[in-house]
């Protein structure tokens, strides 16, 4: 299974095994990675799962829909050039090995 | 209304009579007869169409354009005369230029920066309850964020507000259609009315409460200051009742489904989750209306421009073609993000990360603290579309 990493606030890495289909979002609710809230649950309206893109395979990262892009312009951590929402990331095996760090405002 | 017409061709007709009190208590069993029957039911006792299947649901609210809110999303006229043009009653444009200024204090951001106040006078009740044992959920827990905190953000006078727990379920008591609930609420919300125009003005309000940037927004010409006193019950409205139902469902679902709150506690990340199936399994608000502005094709079945049509979010939400096992309370479900119950496409609540985050602060601190939920008494409160309990007596172990 692809495996993503969570770089989290406090600096520690997570690294966790993913099923295909699964959001980094989900990823990282169901492994119990509190830093990311996901208060929507996977839905694009509250920017509570806004991640940096770090490294790995950054290539093979969906495009950004419209609904994404505005709620990022919301989001409460400054938004960069390698924002996005980890809820509209699904895992496949093109992006095993994705590294996003979670930034500490929510 | 329209009770005059014939039905559309392909439309179910039915005699029952959704809006009546045994009804309202327990609807879920119309509701699946309704979902079984067809697409679109069209019922007889009030001259509106509904649509009880979730597919068709969500497809009318993402269709404002054939599906408008402009023309009411009550069910009855004299109650969508009163509403029209409001941040409810209105369609893209105008509706953007309403929820622009409506909406910000509630965006993330802005959230961001309340989430320790919430989390904090939710410990200090949580904290209190627990050492209390045994509480009234609906009542000492629900009642709590809602209006302490929330009150004081939106910083209304403190005069008047004590009867904002009254004018707001009678508030929606007026969308259902005209039956003795409605009658008896139109004088009620007509006192929350004469509130919002003549205390709801500039000194009167709190300085830097969201109610007080309405005007500051009206004033930079954003909405016109004729909007302003509207757009004060789009705050006092839907603030209250609508969190403090669904906050005790999750209580109430909890003391019924003790291993439902075992996962909970196993993995607290999933509490977003847990919260978008309280309000899928139990929606707050089950059926507003929309008024069909064009003639529109929708399961089969052709609504007649000028017709009205019940969008039915508490029966889309428990519809078996979308849902499997739509009775079961499960906090691990993988789609409960798609449930309806804060409404969808334009008109999606504007307060339901607000609403989130008081759920979420109060779940943060019954977890460590709970193990589980005895449920001793819970008592329905009545009301034509928003579905709740006005008692729910536990005890904490």
């Amino acid at each position: 299974m692809p495996r993503v990493t969570y770089r989290l606030p406090d600096g520690r890495d997570c690294e966790v095994e993913l099923s295909n289909g699964q959001s980094l979002m989900e990823g990282a609710i169901r492994n119990g990675i509190g830093a990311i809230l996901g208060e929507c649950g996977g839905s694009a309206m509250c920017a509570t799962c806004h991640v940096y893109i770090e490294g790995g395979p950054v290539g093979a990262l969906p495009s950004m829909c419209d609904d994404e892009d505005a709620m990022l312009e919301e989001a409460a951590a400054e938004r960069l050039g390698n924002s996005r929402l980890s809820c509209q990331i699904r895992m496949n095996a093109a992006l095993d090995g994705i590294v996003v760090r979670v930034p500490e405002e929510m | 209304m329209n009770s005059n017409v014939e039905p559309a061709k392909g439309a179910v007709c039915s005699k029952a009579r959704l809006f009546d009190e045994e009804y309202l208590l327990d609807p879920y069993p119309l509701y699946q007869e309704f979902r079984d029957a067809g697409p679109v039911i069209w019922l007889e006792a009030y001259g509106l169409y509904m649509l009880p299947r979730y597919v068709e649901t969500r497809r009318a609210l993402e269709d404002w354009e054939s599906f408008s809110s402009a023309g009411g999303v009550t069910m009855n006229d004299i109650m969508n005369e009163k509403l029209s043009g409001g941040l409810l009653c209105s369609d893209p444009p105008r509706h953007d230029s309403l929820r622009k200024v409506i909406e910000r204090p509630v965006l993330p951001r802005a959230l961001s920066q309340l989430r320790e106040r919430v989390a904090s006078e939710a410990k200090g009740l949580i904290e209190r309850l627990c050492r209390q044992k045994k509480f009234d959920a609906a009542t000492e827990l629900a009642h709590h964020l809602p209006i302490t905190i929330v009150s004081d953000l939106v910083g209304l006078p403190e005069e008047g507000r004590e009867r904002m727990l009254v004018w707001a379920p009678a508030n929606f008591d007026c969308f259902g259609p005209i039956n003795a609930r409605t009658n008896a609420a139109f004088p009620v919300v007509g006192e929350m009315v004469e509130y919002a125009f003549s205390q709801c003005v500039p000194g009167k309000l709190k300085p830097d409460g969201w109610a007080q940037m309405i005007w500051e927004a009206a004033h930079r010409g954003e909405v016109s200051l004729e909007d302003a006193p509207f757009m004060m019950n789009d705050y006092m409205g839907p603030s209250l009742d609508t969190t403090i139902f669904a906050t005790t469902w999750l209580i109430w679902l909890f003391a019924n489904n003790p291993e439902q709150w075992r996962k909970l506690r196993e993995n607290p990340a999933m509490i977003p989750a847990a919260i978008n199936e309280a309000v899928r399994i139990e929606s707050p608000i089950q059926n507003f209306s929309r008024h069909v502005a064009r003639d529109v094709e929708i399961g089969g079945v052709i609504l007649p421009k000028g017709s009205r049509v019940i969008v039915s979010y508490g029966s889309a939400n428990r519809d078996e073609r979308k849902w499997g096992n739509p009775t079961e309370f499960d906090i691990m479900r993988e789609d409960s993000n798609e449930h309806l119950g804060f409404g969808h496409g334009e008109h999606n609540c504007v307060g339901k990360n607000l609403a989130r985050l008081e759920m979420r602060a109060l779940l943060t601190e019954l977890i460590p603290r709970v193990e589980r939920f005895e449920l001793h008494e819970a008592k329905p409160a009545i009301n034509n579309v928003l579905h709740g309990l006005k008692t729910c007596r536990v005890t904490v172990h």
